[in-house]
């Protein structure tokens, strides 16, 4: 036993002195890399499909274009540690150090931006942004890149929908018509179904407060979504399983797969890919509603202003959005391209003609979405 | 000189995983009461730069009860605290009692049922609980594998997936290796010749199993029952999974309030909550052991 025991502390020991080694190992080796670096470290905060976008076709196309670079992706599945990372990246520009991350993709871009963490992106520094709307710039909030465009558009079983809402108040219609196949995701736990409550919402609240709530943190606007949340409320006993909201994007693209649902919010490039690999029957299409129409935009890179490395990831993120870039986003992940759509191919533009992302209803101030997925967490479920 | 050198290499062989619980485990906890009672400087600061609805202490005072004023008042708090107990205590009655069954039926009948019995109640252990929780949502859905096999025959099954019921069923999916490994060994290691002994004296089956094997295999069965009702507690994945909208388990309800609502100082009053209860089963542990050694002379 006590051998036993010793051997135990001994093993402990050895890890501990172990792990202490390889920090000092880590230390070391960022104190000598200080002459110009080809490296960039990528941070990504998203779903399998953004990594492999990124680790399997935007990285190997940049590296053999830009010979000498060296890309490594660091994967935050779902965005579970947001809140760290965003910690993570205010701390290491507070102390000046190297956050050990030179591009970010996540929802929490425009959100560093705003706390003036982010590099400001200009043509001098990224070439390519000539090509991109000044509109979807300013969406970045002074530091996020917009690279991609999505939307969330309303996913119906064409087997057994005949007639396609064309309106909200046609989906709600629909929805009282056809109890039990209808249901959206929480919207703490995905974005469809938080675009899905944030067009109820918006329904009732007026356009000027709405241009506020997208681009700022107002919480005195926010008893405009009483309406909203009531409306939600009273839909409860026609929703799937009178009144179940499944947790991720996922759940639903699973339910509406197997038949179980006829109709539900999704989001365009989940929708698409999943249907390109055919994880979606063809019976599944997709629409898109009216007044109000659900929300979509451009997702974001930002290069944080602690970065050591900012002019290769400056280079990184100029090839992302070049024709070359935007291609493979459009063509791996059913991505909207965000440059002008002549300076893709004539395929992708005919595929994106209509997808109009400059002019696509903003969703909520990140903030915003937050507070919202907390009332509605206690305003609609069970009431 | 043997004496006195074995106690100090004995505190410094054990100085590194101490070092590393205190640094680890001790210190977090450390700083994230000082958070939930206001305190937003120090290693808390850049946490309450990003989080939302931040309560601060006034001026003048040093802390505030306002984030626990907050939670408590919430309409969510109560529900929540009552499925999580009464999951909580359904879980670990029911695994105990499959557990004890099955050792009795190893120790006191033995051959090829309780064996196999014992060997399937494993299985849970090799499955990722991930894995498992979809299944689980799967087999009890509307359209699931219990609705299928009952609507053959035509009858209206239930449709437990998003509901409490997959939640319990799921986690005693997850708790049962545990429990059922704990208490067999327990009953494993009591002598044949104490049994035989009794019975020879007279004592029926039920005083035997009274008297004899559950006083006697008393130490891993409430460690089983501890263990299984801590995890039960402070459970997610199933839950997260499976579970309906409302009301949640307060584990589940602490990732909403961390990640879904931006709130993380609301966030850890809930990791206290949940904590406080984990302590008062521990200390049941405690208190258990304790009356162990003592009837037996050791304290």
């Amino acid at each position: 036993m006590s051998i036993k025991f010793n051997r135990v502390i001994a093993a402990v020991a050895a890890t501990t002195l172990a792990v202490g080694v390889l920090g000092l190992a880590t230390v070391a080796e960022a104190k000598t890399t200080k002459p110009i670096n080809k490296t960039v470290h990528v941070f990504l905060s998203a779903d399998t499909n953004i990594q492999v976008l990124w680790e399997q076709k935007l990285i190997p196309a940049f590296v053999a274009a830009n010979p000498g670079y060296k890309v490594d992706v660091v994967l935050d599945l779902h965005g579970a540690h947001d809140a760290q990372t965003t910690a993570k990246i205010t701390a290491a520009s507070i102390t000046k150090k190297d956050p050990g991350y030179d591009v970010l993709d996540g929802g929490f871009v425009p959100n560093l931006g705003d706390s003036a963490l982010l590099v400001k992106p200009t043509s001098k520094l990224i070439p390519n942004l000539k090509d991109v709307p000044s509109t979807l710039i300013d969406q970045g909030h002074d530091g996020g890149i917009p690279y991609r465009g999505s939307s969330v558009l309303l996913a119906y079983n064409s087997s057994k929908v005949t007639s396609v809402p064309k309106t909200f108040d046609d989906l709600v219609t629909w929805i009282k018509a056809n109890p039990g196949k209808f249901t959206y995701n929480t919207p703490a736990s995905g974005g469809s179904g938080k675009s899905f409550v944030t067009t109820a919402v918006d329904k009732f609240t007026p356009a000027a407060d709405r241009a506020k709530m997208a681009a700022d943190y107002v919480p005195e606007l926010e008893t405009n979504w009483a309406q909203g949340f009531d409306l939600l409320a009273s839909l409860n006993p026609y929703v799937y399983q009178k009144g179940v909201y499944p947790t991720g994007n996922a759940a639903i693209l699973n339910l509406l797969s197997s038949g179980e649902i006829w109709m539900a919010p999704v989001w365009s490039d989940q929708f698409n890919t999943g249907l390109d690999n055919g994880t979606i029957p063809n019976t599944i299409k997709s629409a898109q509603i009216t007044s109000p129409s659900m929300t979509g935009g451009a997702a974001f890179l930002g290069i944080p202003k602690a970065s050591p490395r900012q002019a290769a990831a400056a280079k990184l993120v100029d090839f992302v959005l070049s024709p070359a870039g935007q291609e493979i986003i459009a063509t791996q992940m059913n991505g909207y391209p965000v440059i002008d759509l002549a300076k893709v191919s004539p395929t992708t533009r005919g595929k994106f003609i209509d997808a109009d992302i400059p002019h696509l209803r903003a969703p909520l101030f990140s903030t915003m979405g937050t507070d919202l997925a907390n009332q509605w967490a206690t305003k609609v479920p069970g009431k | 000189m043997k004496a006195l050198r074995s106690p100090a290499l004995g505190f410094l062989m054990a100085l590194p995983p101490v070092l590393l619980v205190v640094a680890f485990v001790g210190l977090p906890i450390v700083t994230a009461a000082l958070f939930s009672l206001g305190r937003t400087d120090g290693l808390n600061q850049v946490i309450a730069m990003i989080g939302q609805n931040v309560h601060k202490p006034e001026a003048g005072q040093f802390f505030t009860i306002g984030a626990y004023q907050q939670i408590f008042a919430d309409v969510r708090f109560v529900p929540d605290l009552v499925l999580t107990l009464s999951v909580t205590a359904i879980v670990t009655l029911v695994v105990l009692l499959i557990a004890v069954s099955l050792g009795l039926l190893l120790k006191l009948r033995g051959g090829w049922l309780p064996n196999l019995l014992t060997g399937l109640s494993v299985v849970p252990l090799f499955i990722p609980v991930v894995i498992a929780a979809w299944a689980i949502l799967m087999f009890y859905a509307q359209d699931g594998f219990v609705r299928s096999f009952l609507s053959l025959f035509g009858i209206n099954g239930p449709t437990w997936g998003y509901t409490s019921v997959s939640i319990v069923l799921g986690n005693i999916w997850t708790s049962l290796p545990f429990a059922v490994l704990m208490v067999g060994s327990g009953f494993q290691s009591i002598p044949d010749s104490m049994i035989e002994a009794a019975k020879d004296s007279g004592a029926s089956l039920i005083a035997v199993i009274r008297r004899i094997l559950i006083p006697m295999a008393g130490v891993p069965i409430t460690i089983a029952t501890t263990f299984t009702a801590i995890g039960v507690l402070g459970s997610f994945t199933v839950a997260y999974f499976t579970g309906p909208n409302t009301p949640q388990m307060l584990g589940v309800e602490l990732n909403n309030f961390f990640v879904g609502f931006n709130q993380p100082q609301q966030a850890q009053v809930l990791a206290f909550v949940i904590f406080f209860f984990a302590s008062a089963i521990a200390a049941t542990y405690v208190w258990a052991n304790f009356r162990t050694a003592k009837d037996s002379g050791r304290v």
